[in-house]
């Protein structure tokens, strides 16, 4: 059994790239391996709003992501700076940069690239979704 | 012994932000003592093209970073010959980056199978 880290790039709704990584981390899982962290990264970090409202027979990710994270207690971790520069914010980033709201789901926490290193240190494989 | 990462930038700059952020990641793994390898390829070599003036696109201008490399203790860094080649380019070209090497695409390829991690985007 190993342990896997996710490194997530794929633009949500525009490619395959999430909902792949939602399934392989469902299956990896499944298999008796363990999942340390989800990090996203780049365009990736899309999925992070809250705001997103897909057609009702169409899958919401950033709420398949939550349900993954909750029900198997798994870390999914956006990078400050790709997700603030695509306006993903959490409440304190909108603070201070005197924005009128926040939408990052709270089932997503806002970290730094350095949750990404740390992945790798304590993870056998990580996988990128781009 | 940490485990090695092997970054492989193989998009041209200001096309995209993906020149820009996989260097973010390579200078943070490097401020962790991780071994990294940065290896450009393909389109990637242009990367590494001196003279680059984004500013007037109003895009942050990330070339100087590259020269900066060894200082954050990344000392192996390969470009491929072939894609040289390929677009015409001369080592004279690229930015002086102290340890900068041309490798065959076979040479790359072992570096690749040799590292722990590999990272592109």
């Amino acid at each position: 059994m190993a342990t896997f880290s996710l490194l997530v790039t794929a633009n949500p709704y525009s490619s395959q790239g999430q909902f792949s990584a939602i399934q392989f981390a469902k299956t990896l899982l499944e298999q008796g391996h363990q999942l340390m962290r989800v990090f996203f990264y780049a365009d990736g970090v899309l999925v992070a709003s809250r705001l997103h409202a897909p057609p009702a027979d169409e899958i919401n990710l950033t709420k398949a992501w939550a349900k993954l994270a909750i029900e198997k207690d798994i870390e999914l971790v956006a990078c400050v700076t790709a997700a603030n520069k695509r306006g993903i914010v959490n409440a304190a980033e909108a603070e201070r940069n005197a924005l009128t709201g926040d939408n990052l789901d709270p089932a997503f926490a806002i970290s730094g690239l350095g949750q990404l290193t740390e992945a790798m240190l304590e993870s056998d494989r990580l996988i990128t979704f781009g | 012994m940490n485990k090695s990462i092997c970054i492989v930038f193989n998009k041209a700059p200001y096309g995209s932000q993906s020149g820009r952020e996989l260097l973010d990641i390579a200078l943070m793994a490097a401020a962790f003592d991780m071994p990294i390898t940065a290896i450009f390829i393909d389109q990637g070599v242009y990367q590494l093209l001196k003279g680059q003036e984004p500013d007037i696109l109003h895009i942050k201008n990330h070339s100087a970073t590259f020269k900066a490399l060894p200082l954050y203790g990344i000392e192996e860094v390969y470009v491929e010959q072939q894609a040289m080649q390929q677009f015409k380019l001369d080592i004279h070209q690229l930015l002086e980056i102290d340890g900068l090497q041309q490798a065959t695409t076979d040479g790359i390829r072992a570096k690749i199978a040799q590292s722990d991690f590999v990272l592109t985007l």
